[in-house]
């Protein structure tokens, strides 16, 4: 069991990236989107507001990773996707804070607060 | 505070960033600034995130950056060993030259003192030419 979520641990690249670069995967799992489309789409999302300084530290760190890939410009945006890689690193990434998420709702149960 | 001032204030923090920062994503964070103010986004805010964000982009390493920094490293111990060899230098070539003023070597009382060379340029000295190792 401890091995298995270890695994799991060093498969999560997105552990020790920052909560604006998960929110960026996520908001870009559903399609390519330019920096001010992603700050409005993470604003309803999650309700973060996501800064422009934030926003380009985030998407520069994720290309260098190969998890997002940028795409032609349109006027002076550029878009960005999702690469297959991000898609897999969201994936291990979201399936690793539901576990969390679910042992700390048992714990919550357990303890009758 | 009115549009050209916020304007301003964004373009100078846009500034701040690295020249290949700049090239790269300029024009489109500029462009970005002018929509958040469009929907109201204080300028001041606008302008503290790009700076957060140009200190981050200076401070993050980077491979050509490492380079450049271990190249500067070596260049400082380069430069401080040549520093420290020729103090050391210096500081023992002192009493050395202080010991050779102060007790110079008499000439061999059968060896005469050195004559210039005649049809030669005077600061030409001839070594004594007897045999006798002086």
């Amino acid at each position: 069991m401890a091995s298995e979520s270890d695994g799991a641990a060093d498969r999560d690249v997105l552990r020790r990236v920052g909560e604006a670069s998960v929110l960026i995967l996520i908001s870009l799992a559903d399609g390519p989107k330019h920096g001010y489309a992603l700050i409005r789409d993470i604003k309803e999302l999650a309700d973060v507001e996501l800064g422009p300084g934030t926003l380009y530290g985030a998407l520069d760190r994720l290309e260098r990773l190969g998890l997002i890939a940028q795409l032609p410009a349109e006027d002076r945006r550029h878009p960005y996707r999702i690469t297959a890689p991000g898609a897999a690193a969201l994936r291990v990434h979201l399936d690793s804070l539901e576990r969390v998420s679910a042992a700390g709702r048992l714990r919550l149960q357990l303890g009758g607060i | 505070m009115d549009e050209s001032r916020a304007t301003r204030l964004i373009a100078t923090a846009l500034q701040c960033y690295p020249a290949r920062w700049q090239r790269r994503h300029g024009d489109e964070a500029a462009e970005l600034a002018t929509l958040l103010l469009r929907d109201g986004t204080p300028a001041a805010s606008i302008a503290l995130s790009y700076l957060a964000g140009a200190a981050r982009e200076w401070l993050t390493p980077r491979p050509s950056r490492r380079l450049s920094a271990l190249a500067c490293a070596l260049l400082v111990v380069a430069c401080s060993l040549g520093v420290s060899v020729s103090v050391e230098l210096a500081a023992s070539a002192a009493p050395a030259r202080a010991a050779s003023t102060a007790a110079r070597p008499r000439p061999h009382p059968r060896c005469p003192p050195p004559v210039p060379a005649i049809g030669h340029s005077p600061n030409i000295i001839r070594e004594p030419v007897h045999g006798k190792d002086c």
